[in-house]
């Protein structure tokens, strides 16, 4: 009973020392965390030569890289570099960059900048040609360069001026550079300069610049599609210098009116439009599948070369001239014309992820209206257009 | 009464000096004439543009009878008081970054701090005395895929509206064609020219312009011989260079025949290039060697310019060829091999020329448009004998492309140059 006395009242003694020493602390006082910045142990590119190892500085005939001691920003020299490119094809330089140490940049890339000191000897000016490099352990490079929005007062003259780089502002998505294992950060000169630059280092930096996700572009993934919708996207009538092409009337849609002469080639006698808005047009899903088709009104069925051009690619521009196997009459002088792409020589080297425009060549003349262009499902012969019971 | 007599003195300085400095501001602007023609106009007075793409050599420039330069950038101050001291106007350019340089469109920093960075330097150049025309963004066209470049162009053609109501706002395309025209057309209203860079495609250019419906006046930006994109390849990849003379007469041509007679829309051109620049070769566009010698283009710009050619004539080199086989063929030779280069040229006034021989290796490049190319560097080779305008030399032991130059020169140094590529193997 005693022993039990005796540890109650120990107890009670421990408890009220314990609570003697206990912190106050306010329930509304925030939790101190360590930024991503703060943890990140790899701050310092450069501040002077001996500290902080650099490669590239051999002088050649196209630049001349010296520490200078006069007038630094910060540190005992600092780096000057005089360059022409006119002799070269690479001039640049590489910071270790805590002795090449992988670096895991993801934590700080939406939050800080590269930062540097940079002045130049005598005048002033707003831009030099010079780009940072930051490459990857497996050898990815990304670059950026200076932003007139981050040169401290729009202009390099013989104040230290600040520049920041905005990790943001590489372009490593693009070029499939790991931010989360960089080896070290490069500057490359190109054309012409003279430049002094100092205490090159990450520092916190809000950036606040979204990218667009603009791509103009129109995929389409089942047909038909009505094509060239809207006359602004025609190009080949313009009524003050020929009359041989105009707008029509006849069908569904967009239509030409042809009045060429049958006796000679004219000059005015091309006709073109936009598949769709002059975006770049996909229809590689469907183009193995999918024919032209257009309607014409005439007395008797013209000579044409229908053209396909490319944003881009190796092969740009396919072309077909029309016959008699093209083309189906359906009474009282309307034809309809119908063109497999596959039947298009070259077809398979051309881009149809990027189709631009569709274009058509009168050849001989004669008068007639064409249109209602459309890109239908086609599943027969290419050599037998017409003779495909899916039309 | 005495100091009322300085105070007024300093006013009328003071007022003479702002007089001069606004009154040296002339103001452009592009009207329709009583024809129903575009005009460009300078402080009033109809102004067609005779100009080169120039950096240098202003003397002979305006000697020949030019009356402007363009240039393609706001990096070089000194540029524009060289030209106003020649009485050249300028057309300034604004880099705008391409696509094919890394710029990206969808980066609202990259394209904002650029259209901040050019703002800056429109407000610093636009009251220079020789500013005619800004030159907003050149060949952005080319191989690009983000049609939002048309809307930075349009918000410096608009800001210039804004500071600057003098001088009419121009963009330069790679040629032309419909899309590039309808985007213009719709994006960039802020326009007053197109500026339309055309070598080879200058044949139907100003045709395609109304084809395409474009309704705005247009300048011939740079335009010259046809370029070597366009120019035939040997079995090797070397691009063929027509000669000098060949050149010559393509101008001729093209600025008498072409630029001159579309009196409708054009306001005039810019011939590329009044200087030296590799593109593929050292001589293809350039109108002077590098060593600075004026070619028989620079003969051609002042007939063209002023209806008469100079009194002394550059000679001029009509053919080459290598092996009795002529330039546009290919040429292949063995190593370590007698091998004779003959050329064809016309003296025409000058009593003596002088003829020299350059070698060096093929200059593959796979740079488009302006951007930047290397030179080579020349190679020794054997000459076994020079007789008239026939050179027999030793073909290199090293397998590989080669291309010779053949230079001719009067003793006032005006040259003409033809090369021929060929493959050692």
């Amino acid at each position: 009973m005693k022993l039990n006395i005796q540890i109650i009242i120990g107890f009670f003694i421990f408890c009220s020392l314990s609570c003697g020493s206990m912190r106050e602390v306010s329930i509304y006082e925030p939790s101190k965390s360590i930024s991503a910045f703060d943890q990140f142990p790899y701050k310092t590119l450069f501040t002077n030569s001996s500290e902080n190892g650099l490669w590239g500085v051999k002088n050649n005939n196209c630049k001349e890289v010296y520490f200078d001691t006069k007038n630094s920003f910060i540190g005992k020299d600092h780096l000057h570099i005089k360059w022409d490119a006119s002799k070269c094809n690479y001039i640049g330089m590489g910071l270790k960059w805590s002795n090449y140490k992988p670096k895991n940049l993801i934590p700080i890339i939406e939050s800080t900048a590269i930062e540097l000191r940079v002045r130049i000897d005598s005048g002033s000016i707003s831009n030099t040609p010079m780009f940072f490099i930051l490459l990857d352990y497996g050898g990815n490079q990304c670059r950026a360069n200076i932003n007139y929005l981050d040169l401290e007062g729009g202009k390099i003259d013989t104040q230290w001026r600040r520049i920041r780089i905005p990790l943001q502002a590489f372009n490593y998505e693009k070029r499939g550079v790991n931010m989360s294992n960089i080896k070290e950060l490069r500057l490359e000169f190109q054309r012409k300069g003279d430049l002094h630059i100092d205490n090159i280092l990450i520092v916190p930096h809000d950036h606040n610049y979204h990218k667009a996700k603009a791509t103009f572009k129109k995929v389409f993934k089942s047909n038909p599609i009505q094509l060239g919708v809207g006359k602004e996207y025609w190009w080949g009538i313009n009524t003050k210098y020929s009359s041989s092409l105009q707008f029509g009337t006849s069908f569904k849609n967009e239509s030409i009116v042809v009045d060429l002469p049958q006796s000679k080639e004219s000059s005015w006698n091309i006709f073109g439009f936009s598949p769709y808005q002059w975006l770049r047009i996909d229809i590689s899903n469907i183009y193995s599948t999918s024919a032209l088709k257009f309607k014409i009104k005439a007395t008797q069925i013209p000579k044409l070369q229908a053209n396909f051009f490319a944003y881009t690619g190796k092969k740009r521009r396919l072309f077909k001239i029309l016959n008699q196997s093209h083309f189906i009459d359906k009474g009282d002088g309307i034809y309809e014309a119908y063109l497999p792409l596959k039947a298009i020589k070259g077809h398979g080297e051309f881009r149809w992820d990027e189709l631009k425009e569709i274009r058509f060549k009168i050849l001989g003349g004669g008068q007639f209206e064409l249109g209602d262009f459309q890109l239908i499902e086609f599943r027969g012969n290419p050599k037998k257009p017409t003779q495909w019971k899916g039309i | 009464m005495e100091r009322n007599i300085n105070i007024f003195i300093c006013l009328v300085f003071v007022m003479a000096y702002s007089f001069n400095t606004y009154s040296q501001v002339n103001k452009v602007q592009v009207i329709k004439n009583a024809l129903g023609n575009f005009e460009l106009q300078r402080n009033g007075k109809p102004y067609y543009i005779k100009g080169a793409g120039a950096k240098a050599h202003f003397d002979l420039l305006a000697q020949s009878g030019a009356n402007s330069i363009r240039v393609w950038s706001t990096n070089n101050n000194a540029l524009l008081d060289s030209a106003y001291n020649h009485n050249l106007s300028v057309s300034l350019g604004l880099y705008v970054r391409p696509e094919r340089s890394g710029m990206d469109y969808n980066d609202e920093y990259a394209v904002k701090g650029q259209i901040e960075y050019l703002k800056n330097e429109v407000l610093r150049y636009k009251d220079h005395p020789a500013l005619l025309v800004w030159g907003i963004g050149n060949e952005v066209d080319l191989r690009y895929s983000n049609f939002k470049v048309w809307e930075t162009i349009e918000i410096i053609a608009k800001f210039i509206k804004e500071v600057d109501p003098y001088h009419p706002t121009m963009t330069v395309i790679a040629g032309v064609d419909p899309s590039k025209a309808f985007y213009i057309k719709k994006n960039c209203p802020s326009i007053d020219i197109l500026g339309l860079n055309v070598y080879g495609s200058i044949e139907n250019a100003g045709a395609n312009l109304r084809k395409f419906n474009w309704e705005k006046p247009y300048i011939v930006s740079e335009w010259g011989v046809n370029g070597p994109f366009e120019a035939r390849k040997t079995s090797w990849n070397a691009k063929i260079e027509p000669p000098n003379g060949v050149k010559a007469d393509q101008r001729k041509r093209r600025y008498l025949e072409i630029i001159e007679k579309d009196k409708e829309l054009c306001l005039g051109s810019y011939c590329f290039l009044w200087g030296q620049k590799q593109e593929s070769t050292a001589t293809w566009h350039g109108m002077f060697l590098s060593n600075g010698n004026p070619t028989e283009a620079v003969d051609v710009m002042q007939y063209c310019w002023t209806g008469e050619w100079p009194k002394s004539r550059a000679p001029s080199i009509k053919n080459i060829s290598l092996e009795n086989i002529g330039w546009r063929k290919d040429h292949v030779l063995s190593p370590s091999k007698q091998a004779t280069l003959r050329i064809d040229y016309f003296k025409y006034n000058n009593e003596q020329v002088t003829l020299e021989y350059i070698l060096y290796p093929e200059a593959f490049s796979n740079k488009i448009g302006g951007d930047i190319q290397l030179s080579p560097d020349p190679i020794n080779f054997e000459i076994i004998q020079k007789i008239g305008s026939e050179l027999t030399f030793i073909t290199p032991s090293k397998k590989g492309a080669y291309r010779i130059f053949a230079y001719v020169k009067n003793n006032k140094r005006q040259s003409s140059v033809a090369n021929i590529p060929f493959l050692v193997e």
